[in-house]
Protein backbone atom coordinates (compact mmCIF):
# COMPACT_ATOMS: atom_id res chain seq x y z
CA UNK A 1 0.00 0.00 0.00
CA UNK A 2 1.54 2.90 -1.15
CA UNK A 3 1.20 5.65 1.86
CA UNK A 4 4.16 7.94 0.75
CA UNK A 5 3.19 11.80 0.96
CA UNK A 6 3.21 13.12 -2.80
CA UNK A 7 2.62 16.13 -4.49
CA UNK A 8 -1.10 15.95 -5.94
CA UNK A 9 -0.49 18.67 -8.64
CA UNK A 10 1.52 17.80 -11.84
CA UNK A 11 3.77 21.25 -11.74
CA UNK A 12 2.18 22.59 -14.98
CA UNK A 13 -1.20 22.10 -13.67
CA UNK A 14 0.02 24.23 -10.45
CA UNK A 15 1.17 26.55 -12.82
CA UNK A 16 -2.05 27.18 -14.69
CA UNK A 17 -3.94 27.76 -11.26
CA UNK A 18 -1.46 30.04 -9.69
CA UNK A 19 -1.90 31.51 -12.59
CA UNK A 20 -5.74 31.80 -13.42
CA UNK A 21 -5.45 32.77 -9.49
CA UNK A 22 -3.25 35.53 -9.74
CA UNK A 23 -5.64 36.84 -12.77
CA UNK A 24 -8.40 36.36 -10.92
CA UNK A 25 -7.28 38.41 -7.90
CA UNK A 26 -6.43 41.11 -10.49
CA UNK A 27 -8.90 41.32 -12.23
CA UNK A 28 -11.39 41.66 -8.61
CA UNK A 29 -8.29 44.31 -7.22
CA UNK A 30 -9.40 46.02 -10.64
CA UNK A 31 -13.28 45.57 -9.97
CA UNK A 32 -12.93 46.99 -6.14
CA UNK A 33 -11.95 50.62 -7.39
CA UNK A 34 -14.17 50.34 -10.55
CA UNK A 35 -17.44 48.46 -9.39
CA UNK A 36 -17.16 48.42 -5.44
CA UNK A 37 -20.51 46.95 -4.44
CA UNK A 38 -20.34 44.02 -7.12
CA UNK A 39 -16.77 43.64 -6.39
CA UNK A 40 -17.33 43.20 -2.94
CA UNK A 41 -20.34 40.94 -3.67
CA UNK A 42 -18.50 38.61 -5.46
CA UNK A 43 -15.53 38.70 -2.47
CA UNK A 44 -18.64 37.55 -0.09
CA UNK A 45 -20.07 34.83 -1.97
CA UNK A 46 -16.62 32.81 -3.44
CA UNK A 47 -14.91 33.64 0.26
CA UNK A 48 -17.85 31.81 1.86
CA UNK A 49 -18.78 29.38 -0.19
CA UNK A 50 -15.31 27.79 -0.31
CA UNK A 51 -15.13 28.55 3.48
CA UNK A 52 -18.61 27.01 4.33
CA UNK A 53 -16.79 23.16 1.99
CA UNK A 54 -14.07 24.25 4.76
CA UNK A 55 -15.78 23.93 8.00
CA UNK A 56 -18.45 21.57 6.37
CA UNK A 57 -15.58 19.40 6.04
CA UNK A 58 -15.00 19.61 9.61
CA UNK A 59 -18.75 19.08 10.53
CA UNK A 60 -18.56 16.46 8.23
CA UNK A 61 -15.49 14.52 10.21
CA UNK A 62 -17.31 15.42 13.27
CA UNK A 63 -20.39 13.60 12.51
CA UNK A 64 -19.12 10.47 11.36
CA UNK A 65 -16.97 10.76 14.72
CA UNK A 66 -19.90 10.95 17.08
CA UNK A 67 -21.90 8.35 15.14
CA UNK A 68 -18.77 6.07 15.31
CA UNK A 69 -18.68 5.66 11.91
CA UNK A 70 -16.55 3.00 10.52
CA UNK A 71 -17.22 3.17 6.97
CA UNK A 72 -15.40 6.60 6.38
CA UNK A 73 -12.08 6.03 7.59
CA UNK A 74 -10.70 5.14 4.79
CA UNK A 75 -11.50 8.69 3.29
CA UNK A 76 -11.07 10.39 6.08
CA UNK A 77 -8.30 12.34 4.55
CA UNK A 78 -9.85 13.89 2.30
CA UNK A 79 -12.25 15.44 4.41
CA UNK A 80 -9.03 16.39 6.47
CA UNK A 81 -7.31 18.27 3.45
CA UNK A 82 -10.96 19.66 2.61
CA UNK A 83 -10.81 21.24 6.61
CA UNK A 84 -7.42 22.55 6.40
CA UNK A 85 -8.09 25.55 3.79
CA UNK A 86 -10.27 26.87 7.10
CA UNK A 87 -7.17 29.05 7.91
CA UNK A 88 -7.19 30.73 4.68
CA UNK A 89 -10.81 30.94 3.58
CA UNK A 90 -11.05 32.45 7.67
CA UNK A 91 -8.55 34.90 5.84
CA UNK A 92 -10.49 35.68 2.85
CA UNK A 93 -13.17 36.66 5.36
CA UNK A 94 -11.00 38.58 7.49
CA UNK A 95 -10.66 40.55 4.33
CA UNK A 96 -14.23 41.19 3.06
CA UNK A 97 -14.17 43.41 6.58
CA UNK A 98 -12.08 46.35 4.66
CA UNK A 99 -15.58 46.14 1.73
CA UNK A 100 -17.73 45.95 5.13
CA UNK A 101 -18.64 49.32 4.88
CA UNK A 102 -19.28 49.77 1.25
CA UNK A 103 -21.09 46.26 1.26
CA UNK A 104 -23.75 46.05 3.97
CA UNK A 105 -26.13 49.67 4.18
CA UNK A 106 -26.50 48.87 7.97
CA UNK A 107 -22.93 50.62 8.08
CA UNK A 108 -24.20 53.87 6.40
CA UNK A 109 -25.68 56.12 8.51
CA UNK A 110 -28.87 56.54 6.73
CA UNK A 111 -29.63 53.82 6.63
CA UNK A 112 -28.93 52.55 10.26
CA UNK A 113 -31.33 55.16 11.11
CA UNK A 114 -34.50 53.13 10.07
CA UNK A 115 -33.25 50.25 11.46
CA UNK A 116 -34.20 51.16 15.51
CA UNK A 117 -32.58 48.98 17.73
CA UNK A 118 -30.86 46.60 15.25
CA UNK A 119 -27.54 48.56 15.44
CA UNK A 120 -26.72 47.77 18.44
CA UNK A 121 -26.50 44.51 16.91
CA UNK A 122 -25.49 45.81 13.66
CA UNK A 123 -22.59 47.74 13.72
CA UNK A 124 -18.94 47.50 12.36
CA UNK A 125 -17.41 47.04 15.79
CA UNK A 126 -19.41 44.55 16.98
CA UNK A 127 -19.66 42.57 13.03
CA UNK A 128 -16.16 42.37 13.60
CA UNK A 129 -16.00 41.08 16.79
CA UNK A 130 -18.22 38.35 16.21
CA UNK A 131 -16.60 37.43 12.75
CA UNK A 132 -13.49 37.34 14.27
CA UNK A 133 -14.75 34.78 17.31
CA UNK A 134 -16.16 32.79 14.74
CA UNK A 135 -13.46 32.21 12.15
CA UNK A 136 -10.98 31.66 15.32
CA UNK A 137 -13.33 28.76 16.64
CA UNK A 138 -13.96 27.06 13.25
CA UNK A 139 -10.14 27.86 13.14
CA UNK A 140 -9.29 25.65 16.57
CA UNK A 141 -11.89 22.64 15.95
CA UNK A 142 -10.82 22.06 12.39
CA UNK A 143 -7.02 22.34 13.20
CA UNK A 144 -7.78 19.93 16.94
CA UNK A 145 -9.56 16.98 14.67
CA UNK A 146 -6.66 17.31 12.05
CA UNK A 147 -4.05 17.70 13.90
CA UNK A 148 -4.44 14.00 16.47
CA UNK A 149 -5.77 12.19 13.24
CA UNK A 150 -2.54 12.70 11.82
CA UNK A 151 -0.47 12.19 15.42
CA UNK A 152 -2.67 8.95 15.82
CA UNK A 153 -0.45 7.77 12.46
CA UNK A 154 2.39 7.83 14.58
CA UNK A 155 1.74 5.94 17.54
CA UNK A 156 -1.74 4.33 16.25
CA UNK A 157 -3.35 5.19 20.00
CA UNK A 158 -6.84 4.41 20.35
CA UNK A 159 -7.07 7.71 22.87
CA UNK A 160 -7.01 10.07 19.61
CA UNK A 161 -10.32 8.99 18.29
CA UNK A 162 -11.76 9.02 21.76
CA UNK A 163 -10.84 12.30 22.04
CA UNK A 164 -11.70 13.13 18.92
CA UNK A 165 -15.65 12.01 19.50
CA UNK A 166 -15.68 14.30 22.48
CA UNK A 167 -14.02 16.93 20.49
CA UNK A 168 -16.21 16.60 17.92
CA UNK A 169 -19.69 16.59 19.96
CA UNK A 170 -18.70 20.41 21.44
CA UNK A 171 -18.14 21.09 17.77
CA UNK A 172 -21.29 20.31 16.36
CA UNK A 173 -22.78 22.28 19.17
CA UNK A 174 -19.99 25.13 18.79
CA UNK A 175 -20.92 24.70 14.84
CA UNK A 176 -24.38 24.75 14.77
CA UNK A 177 -24.68 28.40 16.95
CA UNK A 178 -22.37 29.88 14.87
CA UNK A 179 -22.76 29.20 11.69
CA UNK A 180 -26.23 30.04 12.08
CA UNK A 181 -25.31 33.39 13.55
CA UNK A 182 -22.55 33.40 10.56
CA UNK A 183 -25.48 33.33 8.17
CA UNK A 184 -27.41 36.49 9.56
CA UNK A 185 -24.20 38.48 9.91
CA UNK A 186 -22.68 37.67 7.21
CA UNK A 187 -25.70 37.25 3.80
CA UNK A 188 -28.70 38.22 5.81
CA UNK A 189 -28.01 41.71 7.09
CA UNK A 190 -26.98 42.26 3.77
CA UNK A 191 -31.04 43.25 3.74
CA UNK A 192 -31.13 44.68 7.30
CA UNK A 193 -35.18 44.90 7.25
CA UNK A 194 -35.54 41.43 5.97
CA UNK A 195 -35.97 38.22 8.54
CA UNK A 196 -36.29 35.06 8.29
CA UNK A 197 -35.25 32.90 11.33
CA UNK A 198 -35.15 29.24 8.96
CA UNK A 199 -31.90 31.54 7.27
CA UNK A 200 -29.56 29.80 9.27
CA UNK A 201 -30.51 26.04 9.35
CA UNK A 202 -31.24 26.83 5.30
CA UNK A 203 -27.66 27.60 4.72
CA UNK A 204 -26.51 24.61 6.94
CA UNK A 205 -28.39 22.14 4.58
CA UNK A 206 -26.73 23.94 0.98
CA UNK A 207 -23.42 23.64 2.96
CA UNK A 208 -24.18 20.29 3.93
CA UNK A 209 -24.79 19.29 0.26
CA UNK A 210 -22.10 21.36 -1.12
CA UNK A 211 -19.34 19.70 0.68
CA UNK A 212 -20.72 15.85 0.56
CA UNK A 213 -20.29 17.42 -2.91
CA UNK A 214 -16.66 18.52 -2.55
CA UNK A 215 -15.41 15.27 -0.40
CA UNK A 216 -17.21 12.99 -3.34
CA UNK A 217 -15.12 14.79 -6.04
CA UNK A 218 -12.34 14.97 -4.55
CA UNK A 219 -12.43 11.21 -3.45
CA UNK A 220 -13.44 10.38 -6.83
CA UNK A 221 -10.05 12.41 -8.43
CA UNK A 222 -7.86 10.28 -6.08
CA UNK A 223 -9.24 7.27 -6.51
CA UNK A 224 -8.61 7.78 -10.38
CA UNK A 225 -5.09 8.69 -9.77
CA UNK A 226 -4.78 5.55 -7.35
CA UNK A 227 -4.07 7.25 -4.37
CA UNK A 228 -6.74 5.99 -2.54
CA UNK A 229 -6.05 2.05 -2.55
CA UNK A 230 -9.37 -0.10 -0.64
CA UNK A 231 -11.79 2.77 -1.21
CA UNK A 232 -14.29 0.78 -3.81
CA UNK A 233 -17.65 1.90 -5.06
CA UNK A 234 -19.57 1.07 -1.68
CA UNK A 235 -17.92 3.75 -0.15
CA UNK A 236 -19.07 6.23 -3.00
CA UNK A 237 -22.44 4.42 -2.61
CA UNK A 238 -22.67 5.74 0.68
CA UNK A 239 -21.26 9.74 -0.44
CA UNK A 240 -24.07 9.49 -3.03
CA UNK A 241 -26.89 8.62 -0.22
CA UNK A 242 -25.19 11.22 2.09
CA UNK A 243 -25.47 14.12 -1.26
CA UNK A 244 -29.34 12.83 -1.95
CA UNK A 245 -30.61 13.04 1.36
CA UNK A 246 -28.66 16.34 1.72
CA UNK A 247 -29.65 18.15 -1.17
CA UNK A 248 -33.21 16.98 -0.65
CA UNK A 249 -33.09 18.41 2.75
CA UNK A 250 -32.03 21.66 1.03
CA UNK A 251 -34.82 21.58 -1.28
CA UNK A 252 -36.86 20.81 2.20
CA UNK A 253 -35.70 23.89 4.13
CA UNK A 254 -35.87 25.71 0.93
CA UNK A 255 -39.55 25.28 0.63
CA UNK A 256 -40.09 25.78 4.52
CA UNK A 257 -39.02 29.57 4.23
CA UNK A 258 -40.63 30.04 0.69
CA UNK A 259 -43.76 28.62 1.70
CA UNK A 260 -44.28 30.41 5.36
CA UNK A 261 -43.06 33.68 3.92
CA UNK A 262 -45.87 33.21 0.71
CA UNK A 263 -48.16 32.15 3.04
CA UNK A 264 -48.42 35.30 5.58
CA UNK A 265 -47.57 37.55 3.07
CA UNK A 266 -46.05 40.22 4.98
CA UNK A 267 -44.67 43.06 2.97
CA UNK A 268 -41.51 43.21 5.25
CA UNK A 269 -40.59 39.31 4.60
CA UNK A 270 -41.92 38.90 0.88
CA UNK A 271 -39.71 41.54 -0.96
CA UNK A 272 -36.70 39.07 -0.18
CA UNK A 273 -38.50 37.06 -2.58
CA UNK A 274 -40.65 39.31 -4.75
CA UNK A 275 -36.94 40.97 -5.48
CA UNK A 276 -35.77 36.98 -6.44
CA UNK A 277 -38.75 36.20 -8.41
CA UNK A 278 -39.36 38.52 -11.00
CA UNK A 279 -37.70 40.36 -13.25
CA UNK A 280 -34.61 39.50 -14.17
CA UNK A 281 -33.16 37.24 -11.11
CA UNK A 282 -36.35 35.09 -11.57
CA UNK A 283 -34.44 33.04 -14.59
CA UNK A 284 -31.50 32.36 -11.86
CA UNK A 285 -33.80 31.72 -9.00
CA UNK A 286 -35.55 28.87 -10.81
CA UNK A 287 -32.62 27.42 -12.18
CA UNK A 288 -31.09 27.41 -8.76
CA UNK A 289 -33.80 25.19 -7.58
CA UNK A 290 -33.17 22.67 -10.81
CA UNK A 291 -29.95 22.11 -10.20
CA UNK A 292 -29.73 22.13 -6.30
CA UNK A 293 -32.24 19.60 -6.30
CA UNK A 294 -34.58 18.32 -8.92
CA UNK A 295 -31.60 17.74 -11.50
CA UNK A 296 -29.49 15.65 -9.19
CA UNK A 297 -32.64 14.29 -7.16
CA UNK A 298 -33.55 12.48 -10.65
CA UNK A 299 -29.82 11.83 -11.13
CA UNK A 300 -29.10 9.95 -8.15
CA UNK A 301 -32.71 8.06 -7.62
CA UNK A 302 -31.84 4.45 -8.54
CA UNK A 303 -28.74 2.25 -6.68
CA UNK A 304 -26.51 2.41 -9.20
CA UNK A 305 -26.22 5.55 -10.47
CA UNK A 306 -25.07 6.22 -6.79
CA UNK A 307 -21.93 3.86 -6.94
CA UNK A 308 -21.31 5.55 -10.77
CA UNK A 309 -18.33 7.72 -10.02
CA UNK A 310 -19.24 9.66 -13.41
CA UNK A 311 -22.52 9.66 -12.52
CA UNK A 312 -21.47 11.38 -9.13
CA UNK A 313 -19.36 13.87 -10.58
CA UNK A 314 -21.76 15.78 -12.59
CA UNK A 315 -24.53 15.19 -10.04
CA UNK A 316 -21.49 17.29 -7.94
CA UNK A 317 -20.98 19.23 -10.55
CA UNK A 318 -24.49 20.20 -10.91
CA UNK A 319 -25.03 20.52 -6.96
CA UNK A 320 -21.98 22.58 -6.39
CA UNK A 321 -23.44 25.08 -9.20
CA UNK A 322 -26.55 25.70 -7.18
CA UNK A 323 -24.97 25.96 -4.22
CA UNK A 324 -22.91 28.77 -5.82
CA UNK A 325 -25.84 30.31 -7.30
CA UNK A 326 -27.34 29.92 -4.21
CA UNK A 327 -25.13 32.22 -2.07
CA UNK A 328 -25.02 34.48 -5.07
CA UNK A 329 -29.11 35.22 -4.84
CA UNK A 330 -28.78 35.67 -1.55
CA UNK A 331 -26.17 38.12 -1.39
CA UNK A 332 -26.41 40.21 -5.07
CA UNK A 333 -29.84 41.25 -5.43
CA UNK A 334 -30.11 43.32 -2.12
CA UNK A 335 -26.44 45.52 -3.71
CA UNK A 336 -27.24 45.65 -7.49
CA UNK A 337 -29.87 46.80 -9.63
CA UNK A 338 -32.95 45.19 -11.08
CA UNK A 339 -31.06 42.21 -13.54
CA UNK A 340 -28.12 40.18 -12.47
CA UNK A 341 -24.68 41.35 -13.37
CA UNK A 342 -23.50 38.03 -13.18
CA UNK A 343 -19.99 37.98 -15.36
CA UNK A 344 -16.40 39.15 -14.79
CA UNK A 345 -16.48 39.87 -11.59
CA UNK A 346 -18.05 37.07 -9.93
CA UNK A 347 -15.90 34.63 -12.18
CA UNK A 348 -12.53 36.41 -11.62
CA UNK A 349 -13.67 36.06 -7.61
CA UNK A 350 -14.84 31.94 -8.11
CA UNK A 351 -10.74 31.81 -9.67
CA UNK A 352 -8.90 34.03 -7.07
CA UNK A 353 -10.20 32.32 -3.81
CA UNK A 354 -11.32 28.65 -5.72
CA UNK A 355 -7.48 28.95 -6.88
CA UNK A 356 -6.45 29.29 -3.35
CA UNK A 357 -8.80 26.89 -2.24
CA UNK A 358 -6.92 24.30 -5.16
CA UNK A 359 -3.91 24.98 -3.73
CA UNK A 360 -4.17 25.16 0.24
CA UNK A 361 -6.10 21.59 -0.32
CA UNK A 362 -3.80 20.13 -2.19
CA UNK A 363 -0.96 21.13 -0.10
CA UNK A 364 -2.63 19.72 3.07
CA UNK A 365 -3.77 16.22 1.12
CA UNK A 366 0.23 15.81 -0.16
CA UNK A 367 1.58 16.38 3.61
CA UNK A 368 0.10 13.47 4.97
CA UNK A 369 -0.13 9.93 3.71
CA UNK A 370 -4.03 9.67 2.19
CA UNK A 371 -5.00 6.11 4.41
CA UNK A 372 -5.34 7.08 8.09
CA UNK A 373 -3.09 3.76 8.92
CA UNK A 374 -3.26 4.79 12.67
CA UNK A 375 -7.36 4.93 12.34
CA UNK A 376 -8.82 1.54 14.55
CA UNK A 377 -11.98 1.94 12.26
CA UNK A 378 -9.64 1.46 9.13
CA UNK A 379 -9.68 -2.06 8.82
CA UNK A 380 -13.53 -2.41 8.88
CA UNK A 381 -13.76 0.56 6.34
CA UNK A 382 -11.63 -1.33 3.78
CA UNK A 383 -14.21 -3.90 4.31
CA UNK A 384 -16.95 -1.68 3.70
CA UNK A 385 -19.68 -3.21 1.76
CA UNK A 386 -22.94 -1.41 0.78
CA UNK B 1 -44.76 -25.26 -2.24
CA UNK B 2 -42.12 -27.04 -0.34
CA UNK B 3 -38.98 -28.37 -1.13
CA UNK B 4 -36.26 -31.01 -0.33
CA UNK B 5 -33.00 -29.88 0.11
CA UNK B 6 -29.51 -30.96 1.28
CA UNK B 7 -28.32 -28.04 4.40
CA UNK B 8 -25.06 -27.54 5.42
CA UNK B 9 -25.11 -25.81 8.54
CA UNK B 10 -21.81 -23.39 9.03
CA UNK B 11 -21.00 -21.57 12.37
CA UNK B 12 -19.74 -18.69 10.85
CA UNK B 13 -20.92 -16.15 8.25
CA UNK B 14 -17.11 -16.58 6.35
CA UNK B 15 -17.86 -19.97 6.14
CA UNK B 16 -21.25 -20.09 4.35
CA UNK B 17 -19.71 -17.25 2.38
CA UNK B 18 -16.77 -19.17 0.82
CA UNK B 19 -18.79 -22.59 0.45
CA UNK B 20 -21.92 -20.53 -1.28
CA UNK B 21 -19.34 -19.08 -3.82
CA UNK B 22 -17.23 -22.49 -4.40
CA UNK B 23 -20.68 -23.98 -4.53
CA UNK B 24 -21.69 -21.76 -7.72
CA UNK B 25 -18.34 -22.51 -8.90
CA UNK B 26 -18.78 -26.00 -8.36
CA UNK B 27 -22.20 -25.79 -10.71
CA UNK B 28 -24.01 -27.05 -7.40
CA UNK B 29 -27.89 -26.30 -7.61
CA UNK B 30 -28.17 -23.73 -4.24
CA UNK B 31 -31.51 -23.05 -3.41
CA UNK B 32 -30.82 -20.60 -0.70
CA UNK B 33 -29.01 -19.85 2.17
CA UNK B 34 -30.66 -18.93 5.55
CA UNK B 35 -28.89 -16.62 7.81
CA UNK B 36 -29.70 -15.04 11.01
CA UNK B 37 -28.88 -11.79 9.92
CA UNK B 38 -28.43 -10.06 6.26
CA UNK B 39 -24.87 -10.94 5.27
CA UNK B 40 -22.60 -8.66 3.70
CA UNK B 41 -21.52 -10.06 0.08
CA UNK B 42 -23.96 -12.75 -0.27
CA UNK B 43 -26.50 -11.50 -2.82
CA UNK B 44 -23.11 -11.29 -5.09
CA UNK B 45 -21.95 -14.67 -3.65
CA UNK B 46 -25.49 -16.08 -4.73
CA UNK B 47 -25.65 -14.24 -8.01
CA UNK B 48 -29.06 -12.60 -7.07
CA UNK B 49 -30.30 -10.27 -9.50
CA UNK B 50 -31.20 -6.35 -8.57
CA UNK B 51 -34.14 -6.31 -6.75
CA UNK B 52 -37.39 -5.16 -8.59
CA UNK B 53 -38.55 -3.50 -5.34
CA UNK B 54 -36.62 -0.29 -6.24
CA UNK B 55 -39.75 -0.01 -9.61
CA UNK B 56 -42.61 -0.87 -7.52
CA UNK B 57 -41.24 1.33 -4.80
CA UNK B 58 -41.12 4.47 -7.88
CA UNK B 59 -44.31 3.54 -9.47
CA UNK B 60 -46.01 3.84 -5.76
CA UNK B 61 -44.26 7.27 -5.40
CA UNK B 62 -45.50 8.52 -8.99
CA UNK B 63 -48.83 7.73 -8.09
CA UNK B 64 -48.94 8.80 -4.56
CA UNK B 65 -47.29 12.39 -6.47
CA UNK B 66 -50.12 12.16 -9.17
CA UNK B 67 -53.08 11.53 -6.96
CA UNK B 68 -52.17 14.15 -4.57
CA UNK B 69 -51.67 16.85 -6.92
CA UNK B 70 -55.18 15.71 -8.52
CA UNK B 71 -57.02 15.60 -4.92
CA UNK B 72 -55.91 19.10 -4.14
CA UNK B 73 -56.49 20.55 -7.78
CA UNK B 74 -59.83 18.91 -7.68
CA UNK B 75 -60.84 20.16 -4.03
CA UNK B 76 -59.82 23.47 -4.07
CA UNK B 77 -60.36 24.52 -7.69
CA UNK B 78 -62.82 22.50 -9.21
CA UNK B 79 -65.34 21.25 -6.33
CA UNK B 80 -64.86 23.57 -3.84
CA UNK B 81 -62.83 26.88 -3.93
CA UNK B 82 -62.18 29.06 -1.29
CA UNK B 83 -60.33 32.26 -1.28
CA UNK B 84 -57.68 31.82 1.98
CA UNK B 85 -56.07 35.29 2.20
CA UNK B 86 -56.07 36.23 -1.62
CA UNK B 87 -54.13 33.30 -3.12
CA UNK B 88 -55.32 32.02 -6.65
CA UNK B 89 -57.34 28.66 -6.07
CA UNK B 90 -54.85 27.05 -7.68
CA UNK B 91 -51.70 27.63 -5.44
CA UNK B 92 -48.49 25.43 -5.70
CA UNK B 93 -46.81 26.61 -3.10
CA UNK B 94 -49.66 25.38 -1.05
CA UNK B 95 -50.14 22.29 -2.63
CA UNK B 96 -46.05 20.99 -1.38
CA UNK B 97 -46.79 19.49 1.61
CA UNK B 98 -49.53 17.06 1.16
CA UNK B 99 -47.82 16.58 -2.38
CA UNK B 100 -44.86 15.19 -0.56
CA UNK B 101 -46.58 13.47 2.27
CA UNK B 102 -48.74 11.34 0.02
CA UNK B 103 -45.76 10.51 -2.63
CA UNK B 104 -44.14 8.91 1.05
CA UNK B 105 -47.15 7.52 2.72
CA UNK B 106 -47.66 5.98 -0.70
CA UNK B 107 -44.47 4.94 -1.58
CA UNK B 108 -43.07 3.40 1.74
CA UNK B 109 -47.24 1.35 2.11
CA UNK B 110 -46.98 0.01 -1.10
CA UNK B 111 -43.39 -0.85 -1.09
CA UNK B 112 -43.96 -2.77 2.21
CA UNK B 113 -46.97 -4.49 1.22
CA UNK B 114 -45.45 -5.54 -2.52
CA UNK B 115 -42.57 -7.01 -0.34
CA UNK B 116 -45.17 -9.11 2.19
CA UNK B 117 -46.80 -10.26 -0.69
CA UNK B 118 -44.10 -11.24 -2.99
CA UNK B 119 -42.28 -12.87 -0.05
CA UNK B 120 -45.88 -14.57 1.27
CA UNK B 121 -45.03 -13.36 4.57
CA UNK B 122 -49.05 -13.08 5.61
CA UNK B 123 -51.31 -13.36 8.20
CA UNK B 124 -52.08 -17.31 8.65
CA UNK B 125 -49.08 -18.54 6.83
CA UNK B 126 -46.88 -20.04 8.73
CA UNK B 127 -43.46 -21.96 7.43
CA UNK B 128 -40.84 -23.40 9.81
CA UNK B 129 -36.82 -22.29 10.21
CA UNK B 130 -34.47 -24.92 9.79
CA UNK B 131 -32.88 -25.28 13.46
CA UNK B 132 -30.62 -22.64 14.53
CA UNK B 133 -31.03 -20.41 11.68
CA UNK B 134 -32.61 -17.82 13.57
CA UNK B 135 -29.73 -17.92 16.29
CA UNK B 136 -26.16 -18.99 15.60
CA UNK B 137 -26.29 -21.27 12.77
CA UNK B 138 -25.59 -20.41 9.08
CA UNK B 139 -27.34 -22.77 6.55
CA UNK B 140 -27.07 -23.24 2.70
CA UNK B 141 -29.08 -25.04 1.18
CA UNK B 142 -28.75 -27.13 -1.62
CA UNK B 143 -31.21 -28.05 -4.12
CA UNK B 144 -31.92 -31.96 -4.82
CA UNK B 145 -34.71 -32.38 -7.07
CA UNK B 146 -33.05 -31.48 -9.94
CA UNK B 147 -31.00 -33.70 -12.33
CA UNK B 148 -27.23 -31.84 -11.64
CA UNK B 149 -28.04 -32.79 -7.52
CA UNK B 150 -24.88 -35.23 -6.51
CA UNK B 151 -25.31 -35.63 -2.55
CA UNK B 152 -21.92 -36.93 -2.14
CA UNK B 153 -20.53 -34.20 -4.44
CA UNK B 154 -22.76 -31.56 -2.66
CA UNK B 155 -21.86 -32.76 0.91
CA UNK B 156 -18.45 -33.18 0.21
CA UNK B 157 -17.86 -29.57 -0.73
CA UNK B 158 -19.85 -28.41 2.36
CA UNK B 159 -17.50 -30.64 4.44
CA UNK B 160 -14.74 -29.85 2.85
CA UNK B 161 -15.72 -25.89 3.57
CA UNK B 162 -16.14 -26.04 7.34
CA UNK B 163 -20.09 -27.27 7.24
CA UNK B 164 -20.63 -28.55 10.45
CA UNK B 165 -23.25 -30.89 9.69
CA UNK B 166 -25.02 -31.73 6.72
CA UNK B 167 -28.71 -33.21 6.27
CA UNK B 168 -31.88 -33.45 4.27
CA UNK B 169 -34.45 -31.88 5.10
CA UNK B 170 -37.59 -30.04 3.87
CA UNK B 171 -37.82 -26.02 3.31
CA UNK B 172 -41.21 -24.26 2.34
CA UNK B 173 -39.62 -21.61 -0.13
Amino acid sequence: MNVQPLALLDRPVRLWVQGLGVAGALTLAGGLVVAPAEAWTSVLVNAFFFLSIGVGSAVFLALMYVANAGWSAAIKRVPEGLAAYVPAGAGTMLFLLLGAGTLYPWAHAAEAATLGDKTRFLNLPAFAARMVAILALWTLFSRALRARSLQQDVDGSVRHTERNVATSAVFLLVFALSFCLACFDWLMSLEPHWFSTIFGLYNIAGMLCATTCAITVATILLMRAGRLPGVTESHLHDLGKLMFGFCTLWAYMWISQYLLIWYANNPEETSYFLARSTGGWSLLFWLNLVLGWALPFLMLLPRPAKRSATNLLWASGFLLTGRWLDLYLMAAPGNSAQSPGLGVLEVAGAFAIGALFVLAVTRALSSAPLIARGDPYLTESLHHHA
Amino acid sequence: MSHKVLVGYFDSEDRLLAATRAARAANLPVHDVYTPYAVHGMEEALGLRHSRLTWVCFAAGLFGLLSAVSLQYFTSVVSWPLNVGGKPFNSAPAFVPVSFELTVLIAGLVTVAAFFLRSWVLPGVSAHALPRVTNDRFALAIATEVARFDPDEASGLMRRHGAVETELAEVAR
